[in-house]
Parts: C-alpha cells; sequence; structure tokens
C-alpha cells in the first residue's frame, strides 16, 4: 500500500484499492490512473460559461471532463456523472488521447481547453499530457477545482494551467464535513494562495442562505489578503443532489449580503448562477462605470455581450481593469466600432 | 418589441427579447403574465408534476386571455425516458401522466385538443464517437441521431461508409434536393450529414448517460379529430381549419410513437425520404411553419459560431433570429404557446405569450415568459 499523494485525502492505493475518488490505484507501487484519456463529454462553450470572466474574455473553450470526484458535496450539480462509480461508466466514456482532444479543440477554433465537468486532481496525469500537447498547440489550459490538491498536486496544477477558478464553499469545518464531506478548509485556503502566485485564479463560492450565508464577509477578508483583484463569483445555490427539495436561497437577500461583504474590499464582484442577473457586468474600481457587460443565463450559460475598455483601462477615467489574455478578436472589433 | 420575463423564484427581471437588455415594463398584459409565473415556478424537468405544470400554465392563461389557439408541449416523461433508469411500469406511468395532464386541460379548456407523438424513444445502446476523423463531426446535446461532418477526407467519408452504426451519409446537394432547397438555401446545412443507426447514438455534449434516445421515426402519430393529415406539414393548415370553427389547441406529446399512442390516431410522415425529425426544435418548427425547415434547424449546424457577443435573442438558444411564418403569426385571435421544452417555444411558435420553463441540460433556472402582442389584450 501506498499513500496518493494527489488530495488531502491521502488515501492508501494498491493494486485493487482505489481512493475516495475511485480514479487512482497503485498496481506497481505508484500512483497511477485507472482509466487515463477517458473523457464524460465536451462541447465548445465560452469563458464566461466556466466561469471565467477576467480570463480571455470572449474566448471559445472546449469544455472537458472525465469522472468521480473527491468531494461529497450535498449540492453536487452534475452528481449523475461524478458520484457514480466511475468504473460502471466505462461504457460510456470517450477514448480520446490528449493529441486528438487537441485536434478537437482546434478544428472547433477553441482558444482554450478547460476541464470543468468533474474535479481535475482525479484525473491530474491525464490532464498534464493534455496541457503538454495544449502548450505546443498554443492553447489556453483552464480549470474549475475544489481546491483541496496536496501541495505537490497543487503546484503540478499551478504548472500546467493558465488560469484556474477554485470554489471556495464554506470556512467551518461543521459545514466542511456536513456540505462537502471533508474535515476543514484549512488546504483550500493555502491552495488559493499558492495557486494566486503562479497562475490567473477566480473564485466562486454557492450561497445557502442562513448555512454559509454569514462566512460571506470572512471570505472576502481571506480573498482581499490574497489580492483585491481576485475576481469573486458568489452563486445563487441551485439546489442539486440532496438538496434538490430545499428551497432557492432568496435573490434579493443573498445579494444584499454579498454587496455588504465585498463593499470596499474586492474590485471585482459578481453574484449570478440564475437567469437574468443584473451582477454580472464588470464595473471600473475607479468609477464603477460598466466596462464589460454580460448576460447571464443561469448555470453554465453567462455571455459576454460587450467590451468598453480602452487599452485595457476604463474609457472614462483611465483605472486599469486586471484581465489575463487578450480579448476574444470578434469582440475586440465590436468594442471598436 | 417583444419583451421576456425572467422568472428565478421570488425575482424576476423584464428583458428586450432581442437585445436581452433590462427593460421596464408595465400594463395589464405584462402584469398578468409577470404574476402567473411569479405564481408558478417550474417545478423541474424530470419531476412528477412537470407536465402538470404545463396544463396549470395553460389554463391559467386561457382563464385570463382567452386564446383560440393554444400551442402546447409536454415533455417530462421524454426527459426522464431519456435521462433516468425507469422499468417499464415506471416509463408507463410517465407516459400516462402526459396524457393524463393532455386530458386534464382538455375537459377544463372546452378547447379541441390535437395531440401529437413527436416519436418514440429506444433503448441506447453504444455511443459512437466521431472525434477520430480527419475533418470535424458536430452534434448537439439534445440531437443524438444527427451529426454534421465538415472538411470530412475521402478517407474519413471511406470509413463512415463501412462504419457499423452509421445508417446513413448524405452530401448537402443531396439535402438540398430531397426538400427541394437551392444552393442559397444550405447555408446552415453541413457539408454532410451523418445519422446513426438504431440504438445508436453521438456522444459528444450530453454530460449525462443516456437511457434512451429517439429514434427518428417515418411516421408520428396525431390523434384523429384533425382529419387526415399525410405529413407533418399538413397539420398546420388543417389546425387554421378547425380554428374556424373551435378554439382548438395542439399538444405535442413528446417521445411518445404509434405504439404508446392511447387515443384514436392516424399516421402523418415525419420527414423526407431517409430524413426523419427527432423530437425537438426542427421538428416542432416544421410543425408551426407548415413546411420543412432543415435548412433552417438540423443537429449538424455548427452551433457554437452564432454564440458571439453580438449575438441578437442571447435567452432563445441557437435562434438568433426570430422565425417567420409560424403558426402564430398566422392566427389573427388571441394566442398561448406553454411547454416545457425550453428556450424556443416563444421562437418557433409565434404565439402572442408563451410560459416555458428555463432550463439547461435539466438544470431548472426559473421561467421565461415571452410576450410578442400587447395589442389584443385590455385586461380581465
Ligand atoms: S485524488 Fe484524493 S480522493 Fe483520489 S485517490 Fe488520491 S487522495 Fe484519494
Amino acid at each position: 500500500m501506498i499513500r496518493c499523494d494527489v488530495c488531502e485525502r491521502r488515501c492508501p492505493l494498491g493494486p485493487d484499492t482505489y481512493g475516495y475518488c475511485r480514479m487512482y490505484h497503485a498496481p506497481r507501487g505508484q500512483v497511477e490512473e485507472r482509466f487515463p484519456d477517458r473523457w464524460c463529454a465536451y462541447a465548445t462553450a465560452r469563458m464566461e460559461t466556466i466561469p471565467f470572466y477576467h480570463a480571455w474574455p470572449g474566448a471559445r473553450c472546449l469544455v472537458v471532463g472525465t469522472a468521480g470526484c473527491n468531494f461529497d458535496c450535498r449540492y453536487c450539480a452534475n452528481a449523475e456523472v461524478v458520484k457514480v462509480d466511475p468504473a460502471g461508466q466505462q461504457d460510456v466514456m470517450l477514448d480520446v488521447s490528449p493529441e486528438d482532444l487537441v485536434a478537437v479543440a482546434r478544428k472547433r477554433g477553441c482558444r482554450a481547453i478547460v476541464f470543468s465537468v468533474n474535479e481535475p486532481t482525479v484525473s491530474l496525469p491525464t490532464l498534464e499530457r493534455v496541457a503538454a500537447v495544449a502548450k505546443t498547440a498554443g492553447l489556453v489550459m483552464g480549470c474549475l477545482t475544489n481546491g483541496y490538491a496536496t501541495p505537490e498536486g497543487t503546484a503540478r496544477l499551478g504548472a500546467i494551467l493558465d488560469c484556474v477558478n477554485v470554489s471556495l464553499k464554506g470556512l467551518s469545518p461543521e459545514f466542511c464535513r456536513d456540505y462537502l464531506g471533508v474535515p476543514d478548509v484549512g488546504p483550500i485556503l493555502r491552495n488559493i494562495k499558492d495557486l494566486a502566485r503562479t497562475t490567473h485564479v477566480e473564485v466562486t463560492t454557492p450561497v445557502i442562505e442562513g448555512i454559509n450565508s454569514h462566512e460571506l464577509g470572512e471570505m472576502v477578508d481571506f480573498l482581499a489578503g490574497v489580492g483585491p483583484d481576485v475576481p469573486w463569483h458568489a452563486f445563487r445555490l441551485l439546489p442539486e443532489y440532496k438538496m434538490r427539495q430545499e428551497d432557492y436561497p432568496s435573490v434579493a437577500a443573498v445579494g444584499a449580503q454579498v454587496e455588504a461583504a465585498a463593499r470596499g474590499k474586492l474590485n471585482y464582484v459578481y453574484f449570478h448562477n440564475f437567469i437574468g442577473s443584473r451582477w454580472v457586468n464588470t464595473l471600473c474600481p475607479g468609477c464603477g462605470e460598466a466596462v464589460i457587460e454580460r448576460h447571464s443565463l443561469g448555470c453554465g450559460g453567462d455571455r459576454l455581450q460587450a467590451v468598453h475598455l480602452d487599452g485595457g483601462a476604463c474609457p472614462r477615467c483611465g483605472e486599469a481593469v486586471a484581465l489575463r489574455g487578450d480579448i476574444d478578436p470578434a469582440t475586440a472589433k465590436e468594442a471598436c466600432s | 418589441m417583444s419583451l421576456a420575463i425572467l422568472d428565478a423564484r421570488e425575482w424576476q427581471q423584464t428583458v428586450d427579447l432581442r437585445t436581452g437588455q433590462p427593460r421596464e415594463a408595465s400594463g395589464p398584459l405584462v402584469d398578468m403574465v409577470a404574476g402567473l409565473v411569479g405564481r408558478r415556478p417550474y417545478p423541474g424537468d424530470r419531476d412528477a408534476t412537470c407536465n402538470d405544470w404545463v396544463a396549470d400554465v395553460a389554463l391559467e392563461l386561457v382563464e385570463r386571455y382567452a386564446p383560440r389557439f393554444a400551442f402546447l408541449s409536454f415533455s417530462e416523461q421524454f426527459y426522464s425516458l431519456r435521462h433516468s433508469p425507469l422499468t417499464k411500469a415506471e416509463e408507463q406511468a410517465r407516459i400516462d401522466g402526459a396524457f393524463a395532464a393532455v386530458e386534464r386541460f382538455a375537459r377544463e379548456s372546452g378547447f379541441t385538443v390535437v395531440v401529437v407523438g413527436t416519436g418514440e424513444l429506444v433503448p441506447a445502446a453504444v455511443p459512437v464517437d466521431l472525434e477520430g476523423l480527419d475533418g470535424l463531426a458536430v452534434s448537439s446535446n439534445w440531437c443524438a441521431h444527427y451529426a454534421g461532418l465538415y472538411d470530412a477526407s475521402a478517407a474519413d467519408l471511406e470509413k463512415l461508409a463501412n462504419h457499423p452504426a452509421i445508417a446513413h451519409v448524405a452530401a448537402k446537394a443531396d439535402i438540398l434536393s430531397l426538400f427541394g432547397g437551392s444552393q442559397a438555401d444550405g447555408e446552415r446545412l453541413p457539408e454532410h450529414m451523418v445519422a446513426v443507426k438504431e440504438g445508436h447514438y453521438l456522444k459528444g455534449t450530453s454530460l449525462r448517460r443516456l437511457y434512451k434516445i429517439p429514434q427518428p421515426s417515418p411516421v408520428i402519430p396525431v390523434s384523429t379529430k384533425l382529419g387526415p393529415v399525410a405529413s407533418l406539414t399538413d397539420i398546420r393548415p388543417a389546425l387554421l381549419k378547425l380554428l374556424r370553427t373551435d378554439k382548438v389547441a395542439l399538444a405535442l406529446v413528446e417521445g411518445v410513437g404509434c405504439r404508446q399512442f392511447p387515443l384514436p390516431y392516424q399516421t402523418c410522415a415525419n420527414g423526407r425520404g431517409w430524413f426523419a425529425y427527432e423530437p425537438g426544435d426542427g421538428q416542432f418548427l416544421a410543425i408551426s411553419k407548415g413546411q420543412h425547415s432543415i435548412f433552417e434547424h438540423n443537429g449538424g449546424y455548427r452551433y457554437y459560431q452564432d454564440d458571439t457577443d453580438d449575438k441578437a435573442y442571447p435567452y432563445s438558444g441557437f435562434f438568433s433570429e426570430m422565425p417567420t411564418g409560424t403558426i402564430g403569426e398566422a392566427i389573427a385571435e388571441r394566442s398561448i404557446a406553454v411547454g416545457n421544452r425550453s428556450m424556443f417555444m416563444h421562437m418557433l411558435t409565434g404565439c402572442d405569450i408563451a410560459c416555458e420553463c428555463f432550463a439547461r441540460n435539466l438544470y431548472n433556472q426559473g421561467v421565461m415568459a415571452v410576450i410578442h402582442r400587447q395589442d389584443k389584450y385590455a385586461g380581465k
């Protein structure tokens, strides 16, 4: 038996011992993937759908995912993919080599490949192989993660990713245990700091009224310490999986809490994950002008609408707006016309 | 200007449907519709009460708006059979539930209801992956049967010709010829269209396991109340004729073919030649317009090309322009559409008011109500 060093669960692995996520084993005394290069789906989308609001705005990306997860979130939106035994999924998984996946992205005119269906750390070697090929093809690599990797795992992610959206779901040990199935948030806070040193980081928090909403102020203080330019996406929780019968959180109440928590501390705050959100535009941190406009179609459906930047800065007051990567050429053309 | 009321439960935003920009709007009809969708949250695509939601919303609109025509879709069983592991008895209960909701609407509204089954679902066998081709294959989340093919090499075409799961590969010219289109009609057609054999499906964008998939059927059932129709494109003129004497509702019951159709029925052609419609936007549009719509909507179109920042109708799925010649446009009296197939009922029915779920990939975001016409209503 050896210990898996990919995430903080540090599961024992053996030839027939697979760990919590059931995606790794150790048939030869080393951590190996059980299902390398096996994908549950891929789709063409835009960076805003992930969401990335401050990285390659408007760029088309290939969204990919595998199977399995190292968390047990009570509200998992993809439970039908990530909560079932990955071995039982293999009959419907796609077998696509890194070279073919990058070719798909290129054929579809994608600027980026983003791993976002399930937790990327459970397929880290596959992701690394894709990243190596993507890099030579000039593609951007991104992911959504729960941020629970070990320092070694985080370093591996940071080395291959151009942008990461980390989910900071809650702070208290009770919340982590009851809603996520892990003992504490410490590794996630550590990894947000570490990743922000090496790559572009945005942070997402699904807000559950009365459950983690009282922690928003503390989360904002932490993020402001990482850097006031870290974009923060507060999500209205979509009750799925074990929470399907629960009420939807109140937009008005949660919106007010988010605003109160973040005022004056973070430069880029968004509140979305529901149709028609009014809180998806980027406001200039200097003067409050809407410099990037978006539509919100609810979970995974945000769209870039217009960019009003002048050389990356607010056209009204000249304040620079924190962005990683260039703006999609079609959008830039639209913005100049 | 068409208005969209986006209802995310206890929170609403009204926007200009074409631009997506917020609009301050009020008036008797806007207030009535906003109140209605606010009171009737969407229960979810696979919720057992999902088809009842359609009937309830439609009945309230009948009461408050007094339409002469209603375009309804009942789709819960389509989602459930497709994505849930159901027993035979559970499947039948879902289908029975859909027809019970249709029957309740008919009984309580007094409308003459014409029921159309959009085609049977069959067990999903094995996913077909076309990504190993030199060219590009495109299918969409809700179209598992057809893929568009672009820049295919000779080797690709040979591979597909010998592929055990591929039923048909048609060149664009063949599709244009089959449907009598000119070169100019082919802008949204793929260079080739690939159709898979029964039970096989194209996997690409669907995250969830597919348990059943639509088997595009050459014929679909139409309840005999309508009189004889040879093709799904004949349903519209027959409905317009029936409207001279009756208040009429068209109820599309999704995922149901002739074998499960419990009412007296006749069959009508569901396509032409080798092409049969999958349940969904293309089929609904063909029924609404009374003409084939494969040039406008087909599963092989590179849908993501339209997903740009300047896309018109950002809340209308793949649509980037309003279809013309829809059945709603042809009806001078009041018309409504209600359905649980999201984001396109309001576009392809053309009815004065459309209330539909706003669910994306089964994620329940709420309800969207679209008001195309306010001029026919003075309040009630
Ligand atoms: S990635 Fe995490 S959950 Fe999976 S085997 Fe390794 S330590 Fe366990």
